[in-house]
């Protein structure tokens, strides 16, 4: 095959692939453009999850009816004339491809009146094939209308996720923005109702709410900070954002958002700075909540590194970085001196975390004990399921919390109490020696069998509420709320849609008891957000795990000798004893081989 | 203080103020009892600030004093004295109480009265008079309703409201609903509405004896309290702030059908069928079946788990309207008809995921919702 210069077509698809690649991604760069206009208001309709439907309209600058058809052309652009403009960038775009790109794509209208004109204009694009500029009657402003989009790009068609994959897209780079910006009334409308508006009024917190829920936005911590060292290596860095308490964490960094100079960027090494600061006071696997917002001399920072311009470079990236870690580090300790158990948060919260933690520390207490002896090397079975032996030092569990586990029919021996411990552990002795057994742990374990077998039977009870309860929630959860309904039902919650991210409580499964419904469904979809669509059978089972956390027995509880006993048999008749729900083990084992040798009864001396 | 009072008026006095003995708080005094004299009488005070009883009963008084006691310890060594007879003697120098009885002699150590949170002193000029008979019974029915779940305090309370000669008590924990009217013998001199926590009218209940003839509530304005009085004894409670539910909204106005049971059979056979069902998921399913022309109708109560087995009972029942199956949780149901005293309820629902009503044949004042159950 010969080689050919591609038709323009092709070669602006090909393009348009980097920018566009998905709804959010025209909705980003739309957004961005009106930003940069000046819009006070912005309202962004899309339908079908922006796949039949992106509109976005603002009420900025507007452009004049005969830049028009030039601003639909590739690398036509405002907001830059010289090479040596893209060194201090102060616009979010800046490339000039974004309506090329998109009006290759998709068929695109754009209607305009620029401020002066008293009459506006419009041109309609479509597969990159520019129509004619005609005048129309307009509100100031201009409005952009992407209609179907990828219509001639099937294979990005197929390769969309679901539309409520692509909405909570759309929702959080909404929400992020209108975060950036509170000073613009944000609004974006599904359908005839609004999905997130915000007031314009410049309250951050606010907006706050609608990205994380009231309940989060009231625990964020406010940090502002400027770096005013001015050297060689860049000039003045201010930083002002929101970050969560130690208390406050999410099993996965999506919750954290940086933007710079007002653009949302994703920068790993900035989010690792961020970790970083909380260094000691999260658990393994847990991270903060945080909004930073980065201000730096627009010389200091290439954005021009990706199309997307989600990627930046600093000029001197170690400073931006301990930056953000100091910031970030002095505002946690100005807040919170030491990490503290939220006895404040309401049982569905972080407490059951925080204590389920506390279960690694006689693992480690144990092998710094063992580890400073010179004596034999300690053999302790760390019990993950199977009856194997395995000669090793204790481990802080630092096991993933995946919902699977290996199903293993391996039953435990039975076992004579011995007693509790710290108001946390039993201690319980079995043909084979000692076992250490964590009573939360242990509890999940048996409530999670429980309900699976219920589950399964098709047989779990749903308590019908007295009045129904509502519950709103950010747009991201109640997305993946409304996604889950069936399954929810399935456990016995009588759930059902009500309005925009509100939603009807109508039902309670019998085992949550008398606790409040609103509380409990927020628990169940906070942090679920890390699989954007795992298996059936996961979600079925992450769910039981999670109401089982909720209803597990807590450590520091006293537990009645009878009690400890039943929940020693429950364990016993469990089909996978050894683990929780989430992973962690649920008890350690140490055999009589190793008690004697501990204690120089027999073996190396 | 120098006084002498009778084991069993001491015992007595003890035990009604104990329940609002705070034993675990941070503030020590509140672990005590107050113990002070009282124009001619010897009065006994705890309060966990939540809810205070005082409770005030016949002495001699020599001397007029009074200080503060570790409430438990107090109580258990009155329990033991060998003689009727009880002196209290105190050294106000150091505090310490001399307590002696027959040949028992003994010495507790005190706090000063003056760190015990001081007690209201209302007026019961406006006071709303109530038979202690009735507001016993009242309590005994709406109660237990309430939820235990701090969560949502508004739901640990009670509504109590009075308008002109009637006193309502409604009480709620989500799923069911208990609500009794009972008429005053005097028109109160205004209307009150207020929540008052279930616990604090469980002990008032507890304190009230029958043969006392009535109760005096009162509100004193702005301060977020109830104070109740009856002969001897006198309770304060906060009150809950809040909104309760509008319960009136949720008491279903009509009904499809309407079962007449007798309530003695039909509390037995819950109390059976939660004997399977607790081990479970407590639900217990009533099958209605509707009387035919000439035979009578009857509800079949069953419940059943996996573990250990099942149950089923058959109770005579007149049958008015369609047949239903409809479940509830069996302790709900249980605990509704163990405060209904006519022989006879009648159940009232429309489809098995509407609202059960159980009332009392022949009582009008009473009436309880319970939501149903059902499998997902």
């Amino acid at each position: 095959m010969s080689i050919q210069i591609l038709a323009p077509e092709v070669a602006s698809q090909i393009a348009a692939g980097e920018v566009v690649e998905r709804p959010a991604s025209v909705v980003k760069e739309l957004v961005e453009n009106a930003l940069d206009a000046g819009a006070r208001t912005l309202t962004v309709n899309i339908a079908e999850a922006g796949r039949r439907l992106i509109e976005v309209a603002d009420d900025g600058s507007g452009i004049p009816a005969d830049e028009l058809l030039l601003a639909v052309e590739r690398h036509a652009t405002s907001k830059l004339v010289a090479a040596g403009d893209l060194f201090r960038i102060s616009t979010l775009g800046f490339r000039g491809e974004a309506l090329a790109s998109i009006g290759s794509v998709s068929r695109l209208t754009l209607t305009s009146r620029a401020k002066n004109a008293e009459i506006g204009a419009k041109i309609r694009v479509e597969g990159g094939i520019m129509g004619r500029v005609e005048p129309v009657g307009a509100p100031a402003g201009t409005v952009v209308r992407v209609e179907d989009l990828f219509y001639n790009v099937p294979a990005r068609l197929k390769f969309l996720k679901q539309d409520l994959t692509e909405r909570r897209a759309i929702d959080g780079l909404m929400t992020r923005y209108a975060l950036a910006y509170p000073s613009v009334r944000f609004r974006l409308m599904d359908g005839p109702t609004p999905t997130l508006q915000t007031a314009g009024d410049g309250d951050r917190r606010a907006i706050l709410a609608s990205l994380y829920g009231v309940d989060v936005a009231k625990q964020m911590l406010e940090v502002l900070a400027e770096d005013d060292s001015t050297t060689e290596s860049g000039g003045v860095m201010r930083l002002s954002g929101y970050i969560s308490p130690a208390s406050l964490t999410r099993s996965n960094r999506k919750d954290i958002t940086f933007f710079i100079n007002g653009r949302w960027v994703s920068d790993t090494p900035l989010s690792t700075a961020l970790i970083q600061a909380y260094h000691t006071l999260l658990m393994v696997g847990r991270f903060p909540l945080a909004a930073i917002f980065l201000e730096l001399d627009p010389q200091d920072v290439d954005v021009n590194v990706h199309p997307a311009k989600a990627e930046v470079r600093f000029r001197a990236p170690e400073r931006a970085f301990s930056f953000v870690q100091r910031a970030v580090r002095r505002g946690l300790l100005a807040y919170s001196p030491v990490p503290s158990v939220p006895v404040t948060q309401n049982l569905w919260g972080g407490s059951s975390n925080q204590s389920s933690g506390n279960s690694n520390q006689p693992g480690a207490a144990l092998e710094w004990a063992i580890g400073h002896d010179e004596g034999p090397r300690l053999q302790v079975e760390r019990l993950e399921g199977e009856n194997s032996p395995t000669e090793s030092t204790i481990q802080p569990s630092n096991l993933p919390e995946t919902g699977q586990l290996p199903i293993t029919n391996y039953h435990l021996p039975l076992l004579r109490l011995v007693g509790q411990v710290g108001a946390t552990y039993l201690i319980a002795e079995g043909p084979d020696g000692l076992y250490l057994i964590d009573q939360h742990a242990a509890h999940e374990r048996v409530l999670f069998e429980k309900l699976m077998l219920q589950h399964n039977q098709k047989n779990i009870p749903s308590q019908a509420l007295l009045s129904p309860v509502m519950v709103t929630l950010p747009p991201q959860s109640a997305s993946l709320l409304e996604s889950q309904l069936p399954t929810l039902g399935h456990f016995g919650f009588q759930v059902e849609s009500f309005g925009p991210n509100t939603f009807q409580v109508r039902g309670m499964p019998v085992l949550f008891g008398n606790a409040d419904p609103a509380s409990a469904l927020r628990a169940l979809v906070e942090d679920f957000e890390e699989d954007e669509s795992p298996l059936q059978d996961e979600i079925e089972a992450k769910i039981a795990g999670r109401v089982c956390k909720r209803l597990a027995v807590k450590a520091g509880k006293a537990l009645n000798p009878d009690e400890q006993r039943a929940l020693l048999s429950d364990l016993e008749n469990c089909d996978s004893p050894r683990t929780c729900p989430h992973g962690r083990p649920t008890m350690i084992h140490i055999s009589v081989d190793l008690l004697e040798r501990q204690f120089g009864r027999k073996g190396a001396r | 203080m120098k006084v002498t009072v009778l084991q069993e008026n001491l015992t007595r006095g003890l035990s009604a103020v104990s329940r609002a003995v705070s034993p675990r708080s941070t503030l020590p005094v509140l672990a005590n009892v107050l113990i002070a004299t009282d124009e001619g009488r010897l009065r006994l005070s705890a309060t966990n600030l939540e809810m205070g009883i005082t409770c005030w009963i016949g002495a001699k008084i020599e001397e007029e004093g009074s200080t503060t006691v570790p409430a438990r310890m107090f109580a258990d060594l009155v329990n033991t004295m060998p003689d009727n007879q009880v002196h209290l003697n105190l050294d106000t120098r150091t505090q310490t109480l001399h307590i002696q009885s027959g040949a028992s002699k003994n010495d507790v150590k005190g706090i000063d009265a003056q760190e015990f949170p001081p007690m209201p002193v209302p007026d019961f000029d406006n006071a709303i008079n109530i038979s202690v008979a009735d507001f016993k019974e009242m309590i005994q029915q709406v109660a237990f309703a309430a939820s235990t779940d701090e969560a949502r305090p508004v739901l640990m309370g009670v509504l109590v409201s009075v308008d002109k000669d009637t006193v309502t008590m409604a009480a709620a924990d989500g799923y069911r609903l208990s609500v009794r009217k009972s008429t005053l013998s005097a028109v109160a001199p205004s209307p009150v509405t207020a929540i008052i926590p279930a616990r604090a009218l469980s002990e008032l209940a507890r304190i009230a004896s029958d043969g006392e003839q009535q109760v005096q509530m009162v509100m004193p304005k702005g301060r977020g309290q109830v104070v109740f009085r009856v002969k001897d004894a006198e309770l304060v409670s906060q009150l809950i702030d809040g909104t309760f539910p509008d319960y009136q909204q949720i008491i279903p106005r009509s009904h499809k059908s309407r079962t007449l049971v007798s309530t003695a059979s039909l509390l037995k056979a819950c109390k059976q069928a939660e004997i399977f069902a607790r081990e479970g998921s407590n639900i217990v399913r009533l099958n209605i079946k509707n009387s035919g022309e000439l035979q009578p109708g009857e509800v079949e109560i069953s419940a059943h788990s996996e573990e250990t087995g099942k149950n089923e009972t058959l109770v005579e029942a007149t049958v008015d309207g369609i047949p239903l199956l409809i479940a509830f949780n069996v302790k709900f149901l249980r605990e509704v008809l163990e405060v209904i005293k006519t022989p006879n309820v009648a159940i009232e629902t429309s489809a098995p995921n509407a609202p059960g009503v159980i009332k009392p044949v022949g009582d009008e004042h009473f009436l309880h919702v319970i939501m149903p159950m059902h499998l997902g």
